[in-house]
Order: structure tokens, then sequence, then C-alpha cells
């Protein structure tokens, strides 16, 4: 419950932000074109990925290091047994490194007057529609690292199942709440 | 005006103590097999640790459960330490659900399930009420009008004709045509391989070839050749005969169940929702609210369409599976049910019709997916049969038999021969079309399904695309509904051409954006 007042109280700042800024100032989110993402999302894709593929890695590593200083695995192969880590290290790595730019170049949002159409996938790839009219409720949520950027990640809710939330990541805080108000149901909207 | 507290009934703890007792079993199970059948014999230590906990908890439940009804909500409350206030708004309950065993019936009760939207659990359990307080809680909860509708039909159920009927000779046609009976043996066998209760000394200790002598002395001639004669003609009657009869064995199994769970099957309109009576044991009673129905699916196996005959099912909203207290508990239960367990073909049509005015399956126009597709399905398969067959070549070099490895080759041809009239079947009979206010998708070659959801059910559409669909340019579109079960039926229309998917996709949006989605 007060995870959600502070999401809240995050919320509403952003929007205070926005508000601030004037609404002339603000380009339409209604444009007709098919936006990607923020370009700072890929660096927090890396630095997550990074960290994932460092913190899996070192365990075994230690463990086999460990194990050759007091005598257990012979020198051998302790050595292939390192090359053998370092170049499943790199490749995770370069993995890490080139994934989230790919990600990024095929995530495409488009913001309709009623509806929100997402295209993703690098090898699968999926265009969805949401019509605002079928829209339950919209979560903005940022995380540690997000925050540091001034990123944020929306998430609408539906009635459905498959698609009963569906998130939009590395959006800059100011567009994602934006969003989130332009497509919450008809009676939130008309505060706007 | 709020009502008064209503409590449960007073006969409500030993039904209480018996669906936590019923929950606990697995555990219950687990614990006596794991301690090797000993904690069979220590039943007071089971009791100590089941038994009376599930007492004690049904007496303080049915002390402190208390619900009472308000101008808009059913209020509920529960709990002794943690205590727990619940309102439940009217509008949102959707299926009040009565289910009543022999036992329940024998002391004129009925566990009440109150159901919304939210799927998963019931909103409210209430084990159990009495019939009246039943009738109350659907006067209450089901609406004004939906209470004028109701109470009026009550009025007239003894003249109203039900909208469907299934009579027990179609239920025994419906036992010959499912697949029951595996399941029923395949229980049996699970519990008796588990169970030290059926005496396996016994069956091995018994004289079987004196059995069967004596069988033979007073069967018929030619029996007695069937068992003597070490003919290979003799080998293979007798198989088939084992085979025949298990067969039949199996399917009087599936029409026992059948007749238990569905007799009486009866499908009433009330006010704008219908009701489904049916079943000896359980014996239930479901309200299926008409305007909640997501999608609704009609299937003809093969046997199905021999007989002239088709099932219809419905997904409703939230509404969790009406005839299993335990499948609710558990959050797990499908969202499927029955509106016909059995049907002549002509007359389900009409009454998909009836309950949604909206989805007329005949007169559709059938747009076919892309022909090119059948090729696609005979490379997945071929891309499948490869290893097999080298396997299959590998075993036969490498095993001591007379058979050469080259003889697998015999195996692609086959089955990529017969893929392809496969595939190009499936292919033909695969379409959807699109009318004023659904959309309906229809598969299958052997066994056919036609499954239609309308516009207001829609939730977001999407078009997606494998990357063999994206280098022949196909792909296929999906629709999402509200309380989609895991399994069966629904809209995803694989195999088209890119510019068709597109086409689809625009215009299923446009519907959506234009349409309230109504719970």
């Amino acid at each position: 419950m007060g995870d959600r007042e502070q999401k809240a109280g995050d919320f509403d700042q952003a929007e205070a932000r926005t508000a601030a800024a004037g609404p002339r100032a603000v380009p339409s989110l209604v444009d007709g074109e098919h936006h990607p993402v923020d370009r700072r999302t890929v660096k927090v894709a890396r630095i997550i990925g990074f960290s994932v593929v460092l913190l899996i890695s070192i365990v075994p590593l230690i463990l086999f290091t460990i194990g050759w200083a007091v005598g257990a695995v012979p020198g051998p192969v302790y050595l292939s047994v390192l090359g053998i880590w370092l170049l499943l290290l790199a490749s995770s790595l370069l993995i890490a490194y080139r994934w989230p730019a790919a990600r990024h170049r095929h995530l495409r949002y488009l913001v309709e007057e009623d509806g929100l159409c997402i295209r993703r996938g690098v090898f699968w790839r999926t265009v969805i529609w949401i019509p605002i009219t079928r829209v339950q409720h919209t979560d903005v949520s940022q995380g540690p690292v997000q925050r540091r950027l001034g990123l944020g990640t929306l998430t609408v809710h539906t009635a459905g199942t498959a698609g009963a939330s569906i998130s939009l990541a590395g959006l800059e805080q100011g567009i994602a709440s934006r969003l989130s108000h332009h497509l919450r149901p008809a009676r939130a909207t008309d505060a706007n | 005006m709020p009502t008064e507290v209503r409590r449960l009934h007073r006969w409500s703890a030993p039904f209480i103590a018996a669906g936590t007792i019923r929950v606990l079993m697995l555990p219950i199970i687990g614990a006596v097999l794991a301690s090797g059948g000993v904690l069979l014999s220590r039943l007071d230590l089971l009791s100590v640790l089941f038994v009376v906990p599930a007492c004690v908890y049904a007496f303080i439940t049915q002390r402190v459960y208390t619900y009472r009804f308000t101008e808009h909500e059913l209020v509920v409350r529960d709990g002794l330490l943690t205590r727990n206030v619940r309102h439940v708004s009217y509008e949102r309950i959707h299926n009040v659900a009565l289910v009543r065993n022999p036992i329940h019936r024998m002391l004129g009760v009925a566990t009440a399930r109150v159901e919304t939207a939210a799927g998963g659990k019931p909103e409210a359990l209430l084990r159990v009420i009495s019939l009246e307080a039943a009738e109350e809680l659907r006067r209450y909860t089901l609406g004004e009008e939906r209470t004028a509708a109701s109470t009026d039909s009550a009025e007239t159920t003894g003249e109203a004709t039900p909208t469907l009927q299934i009579p027990d000779r179609e239920l025994v046609r419906l036992g010959l045509i499912s697949n029951r009976g595996f399941l029923v043996v395949a229980t049996f066998l699970g519990a008796a391989s588990q169970g030290q209760w059926w005496d396996q000394d016994w069956f091995t200790e018994q004289d079987w070839s004196g059995i069967f002598a004596g069988v033979q002395a007073r069967a018929p001639g030619w029996v007695g050749w069937l068992f003597d004669s070490q003919t290979v003609v003799s080998k293979v009657f007798l198989g088939l005969a084992v085979l025949l009869l298990l067969l039949v064995v199996i399917r009087v199994l599936s029409m026992a169940w059948y007749l238990v769970r569905y007799r009486g099957f009866t499908l009433h309109q009330q006010g704008e929702d219908l009701r489904a009576d049916y079943g000896l044991w359980p014996a239930v009673s479901s309200v299926i609210p008409a305007h909640r129905i997501q999608l609704v699916t009609i299937s003809a196996s093969l046997l199905h369409r021999w007989f002239r005959r088709a099932s219809i099912d419905v997904e409703t909203a939230g509404s969790t599976d009406s005839d299993s207290g335990l499948g609710a508990a558990s959050g797990t239960a499908s969202t499927r049910q029955w509106l016909a367990p059995i049907i002549e073909i002509e007359r389900a049509h009409e009454l998909v019709r009836k309950v949604l005015p909206e989805v007329a399956l005949d007169g559709l126009e059938w747009k076919p997916i892309e022909a090119r597709a059948a090729r696609r399905i005979v490379n997945r398969i071929a891309i499948a049969v490869t290893p097999i067959t080298l396997g299959i070549a590998a075993l036969f070099t490498l095993a001591p038999i007379p058979v050469s490895g080259w003889q697998a080759l015999w195996l692609p041809p086959v089955v990529l021969t017969t893929a392809w009239l496969a595939a190009r079947q499936w292919v033909r009979r695969t379409g959807y079309s699109l009318s004023e206010c659904a959309i309906y998708f229809r598969s299958g070659w052997i066994g056919r399904q036609v499954t239609a959801v309308r516009f207001v059910n829609m939730q977001t559409v999407s078009m997606n695309q494998s990357p063999f669909d994206h280098r022949k340019r196909m792909a296929s579109v999906a629709v999402d509904t509200a309380g989609a079960g895991s399994t069966g039926h629904r809209i995803h229309i694989p195999f088209l051409d890119v510019a068709v998917a597109e086409g689809i996709l625009s215009r299923l949006y446009e519907e959506t954006r234009r349409t309230e989605f109504r719970w």
C-alpha cells in the first residue's frame, strides 16, 4: 500500500512538472509517428545485462580458483576451464551488449487519439493494438537504474488474458506519465 | 434497505470441515505414502493432525461468518483473529452458483459461490446456506431487473419450455463419442497402483489356467479353438477380441460417467441469463450470464459428425468452473463451460443465436488462409521427420534384426505424402469471417471447431510473425478476450498474407475503438 502511494507521489510530481512546462511547450503525443523509446534504455538494459552476466559467471570462477588453490583441481584442467570461462563470458557480454540495441531498434510505439499501438520483437515480431475503451488501469513504475536516468515503464492493464498487462519500458518519465494519463478511461482523461 | 445480518446454516460446520479435509486430502495421502502406510494404523495421529484442526476451523467459521445485503452490495464478514470485511457490489457479481450433492439435498441446503469478473477465487463462498437463503442471495445479487425476470420465470418455470434439454439417450451417445472412459480407467489404475487396498496376492494366487479351462469347457467349440490352436490367426482374433472388449468397457464407463454428471441437463432462459441444471452427483445449478460470455466454440470430432452432433462451450469472464468447489479454491479452474455437451448440428447454430443474438454462424462468408500454408506445414513435418528417419535407420542397422537400415527410407515419403494430403485438407477448412459485430475463426479437418467472439468482447488485438512467417511474408492475427483459459479453441488465425493480416488488424482495432467493453 505504501509502495503504491510512493509511486502515486512520484507520478504526481512528474505530472506537476509537465503541467509547469505549459501545455504549448509539450508537443502532442498523438502525432501519427512510430516513436522509438528513449535511447538511454539501451544503456539501462546493458548495465543490467552486464551485472547479471558478471554475477552469474563469477561464482564458478571463484569456486574453481579455490579448488585450484587448494590443489583439488590440477593446473592444466584449471587453465582449460579458465579458457572456456573467458570464451563464455566474452560471448555473453557481447550478447548483453548487442541485444538491447537490437531490441530498441525493433521497438516502436504509436499513440492514437483513442489507443496505443506497440510493435516489437527482433525475431518474433508482434504488433499489438490497445484501444482506450479496453484499458482498465495504468501503472508507471521506475527501477533504480531507470530513476537515475529519468526513465520509466508504462504498464497498461486490460481485462484480457494474454494481454492482461502490457509494458512499455524505457519511456522518458514525463512521457510515460502523460501517456498513462492519455490512456486512462474516459472519466480520468476528463481532468486533462 | 440493509437487511439484518445473515448467518450460515446450522449444519454448516460438517460441510466446512469436509471441504477443508478435501483440500487437505493431498497432504494426507502424501503423509500416509511417505510413512509407508504406517500412518494408516495410527488413525489417532492422523485425526489430531488433520481432522481436529479442520473441525475446529469449521466451528469457528460457522460462528463468525456472516453476510448481509445493503442497497448496492453484499457485505461479508469473516475471521476470528484476522477480521475481514468484504464489500462486493451487486453490479460486479455475475454468477451465483449453487452446488448440491446428495447430502446437501438430504438436508435441504446448498453451497453458494458468489463469483465476479475478477476470476480465480469466488468473491464469497457460502458453505452452506438453506435453499430459501440461496434464493434470497440470488434475488439480491443478481440485480433488480434480473430479480423481476427470475421471479417471473420462477412462477412460470413449470410451463416455460427450456432452451435446451438433453435426454438420456443423447448422453449415452455422448458417452459413445467421447473418451471419458479412458479417464475413469486411468484414475482407477492410478489408484490401484498406489494403494495396498487391492490385494495383488489374491490376483496372482488365482488359478487362471483353471478358470480358462472352465470357460473353454462350457463355451462353444470355436472359442476352444481360439484358445487351443497356436496359429497366428487365432492369436490375432484373440487380441482383437480383447481390444474390442476393452473398448466396449471404456465406452460403457464413458456413458455411465456422462449419465451421472450430466443427467437431466437443462438450460433455462432466466432474464437475460441462462441457467444450467444438471447432474446426479453432484447436482449443479449454475447461472451462465449471457452478456458475460466472451467466446463461444462449437466443436465436432469425427465421431460427433458421424452422429450429426456437436458440442458447444462458452467462456465467461471471471466465472470459475461451476461444478467443483475445489477448483475454485485453488484458483486454477477453467472458465470454459458447456452450453451444450451434445446437440444436433442443425440446432447448434440456433442455440448460439438464441444465447448471443449477434452471433450468426450460418450463412457466413468464410475467407481462407493462404494456400501456400500447406507447404509450410509439410516443411515443419519434414524437419521433424529427418532426424527420426536417421534414428530409425541407425537402430535397424545396429540392432540384431534382419532388417536393413535402408528400410527406414520408406518413412519420409509415406509420412510426407500423408502430411501433404492432410495439410491441404486442413488449410482448405481453416478460415475466418468478419460480420457486423463478431469475428469467427474455424479450423480443423478431422476434428473441426468454430469460435466466435463479439467485437465488444475483444480486448487487445495483435499480429504476430515468426521468423519463418517473416520470410514468407505471412503473419497471424490473435484476439485476446477476458477470462481466456489456457486451453481450448480461440481466435488465432495463422498463415495470413501480411497485407491481409494488417487489414484484419486495423478493422478489428477500429471495432474495439468504437465499442465499449461491458462486463
